[in-house]
């Protein structure tokens, strides 16, 4: 396809260097980025440059729409050419990402701290995905050298949990994006250091060592300080914990491998055709077999948020 | 739909693939194409994958039949039920 901008940034930019990791990958760019992690010297690299422009002819297949939802007010369109793909957001912007390389070019848009954020979205998922891994719709943290993940459908909770343990002292590895590697010995890869609350609950909760960077769809959005990023390399994973909803009290139930699977399978992203879909199924269930599953039992409160995370790090 | 008989050769859909979770737990199927997710019993999953497109029902009854321990008196009509349910939802092909 000639309309594809990654043919022509084969060279590299004046002023290109590595400037941070993100999802397992250096990140070099002449960009400045806000949400990146420390070097940690093995990383594959990933080309970030701009800006791309739209497409002058075919944008390639259109293999998924995104249309905006009361809860969730995004929008796009994923077209795919082999390797490349162009990812369309609202205002026309175009994101051109070639996941054989990999590398990624960015749209024109003054608001650079979303434009990063849309990075770290799919242009970011499509690349570790062609690297093997698998995507869940889950927060992610570090307790004692291990990783936990907090997956639940949007408005479920995830988030606000995630900071409390971030507020508590435990590293947040990814918010809304979680990257899983190696998967006959699932590992977690350290995401974007990025904290997006609604701003009633950032200020109940008063969340401490962030920079606030920007505010949008009803969202304050946190930069973590960098001092309490740490690097990239995986960690091992513990246990993957489902949220849930009690009246009183907290309480870990398992879930039957089965369960676990229908309830991940809903929060994983795969590309729309039969390979990729049999590729994450395959490995959403060897992580059902590898890592227990829990359902968290919590009662829906800011107040209980602590007791909740002192609950998950006695018990979990 | 033609009727499901105890002549009918059923096989597995191409567009669906199945993965066991362990020997006490079945496996889940899923289908490629509309990306839904079924969970299937051990029972379930043996009667899958005896699904060849070459056994007629009956054949897959007495298969299943040896293969299990204790099979109950109702079994003919428990595989015929998984059947019928696995077709409507096109995970099956019954030629």
């Amino acid at each position: 396809m000639s309309s594809l901008q990654s043919d022509s940034l084969k060279g590299a930019d004046a002023g290109e260097r590595t400037v941070g990791t993100c999802y397992g990958f250096a990140i070099r760019s002449s960009l400045d980025f806000l949400f990146l992690r420390a070097e940690d010297g093995e990383a594959e690299t990933l080309r970030v440059t701009a800006p791309s422009t739209p497409p002058d002819g075919d944008a390639g297949e259109l293999i998924q729409q995104w249309r905006p939802a009361p809860d969730l007010p995004f929008e796009g369109s994923l077209y795919r050419d082999g390797t490349r793909f162009q990812f369309q957001t609202a205002q026309s912007r175009w994101f051109f990402i070639d996941v054989d390389g990999p590398s990624v070019t960015l749209p024109e848009d003054p608001n650079t701290v979303r434009r990063e954020e849309r990075l770290w979205g799919i242009p970011a998922i499509l690349c570790f995905l062609a690297r093997g891994d698998l995507q869940l719709h889950a927060a992610a943290l570090e307790i004692e050298g291990e990783a936990i993940v907090i997956g639940a459908p949007r408005t479920h909770g995830k988030t606000t949990l995630a900071a409390t343990f971030h507020n508590a002292g435990f590293r947040l590895l990814n918010e809304d994006v979680t990257c899983i590697c190696d998967l006959s010995a699932p590992h977690i890869v350290p995401g974007p250091a990025v904290l997006r609350l609604r701003r009633d609950t950032a200020e109940r909760l008063e969340i401490r060592n962030v920079t606030e960077v920007g505010q949008r769809d009803d969202r304050v959005h946190f930069a973590i300080d960098p001092a309490l990023r740490g690097d990239c390399r995986p960690l091992p994973l513990k246990a993957l914990l489902l949220l849930r909803e009690s009246a009183e009290g907290y309480r870990l139930d398992r879930a039957a491998p089965a369960d676990a699977v229908r309830d991940l399978w809903p929060l994983s992203f795969n590309l729309p055709d039969p390979r990729d879909r049999a590729r994450c199924f395959a490995a959403l269930t060897d992580l059902t077999r590898t890592t227990p599953v829990w359902n968290l039992y919590r009662p829906f409160r800011l107040e209980d948020l602590p007791g909740a995370v002192n609950f998950v790090v006695e018990h979990v | 739909m033609s009727a499901l008989t105890p002549e009918s050769k059923v096989r597995q859909n191409d567009q669906v693939v199945a993965r066991e979770l362990s020997p006490a737990e079945g496996g889940v199927l899923l289908h490629l194409e509309s990306a839904q997710y079924h969970g299937v019993n051990p029972v379930g999953l043996l009667i899958w994958e005896l699904l060849d497109g070459e056994r007629t029902v009956s054949e897959v009854i007495d298969a299943v039949r040896d293969r299990v321990q204790d099979p109950p008196p109702q079994l003919d009509d428990d595989v015929m039920q998984f059947l019928t349910d696995v077709r409507e939802r096109h995970l099956v092909v019954v030629k």
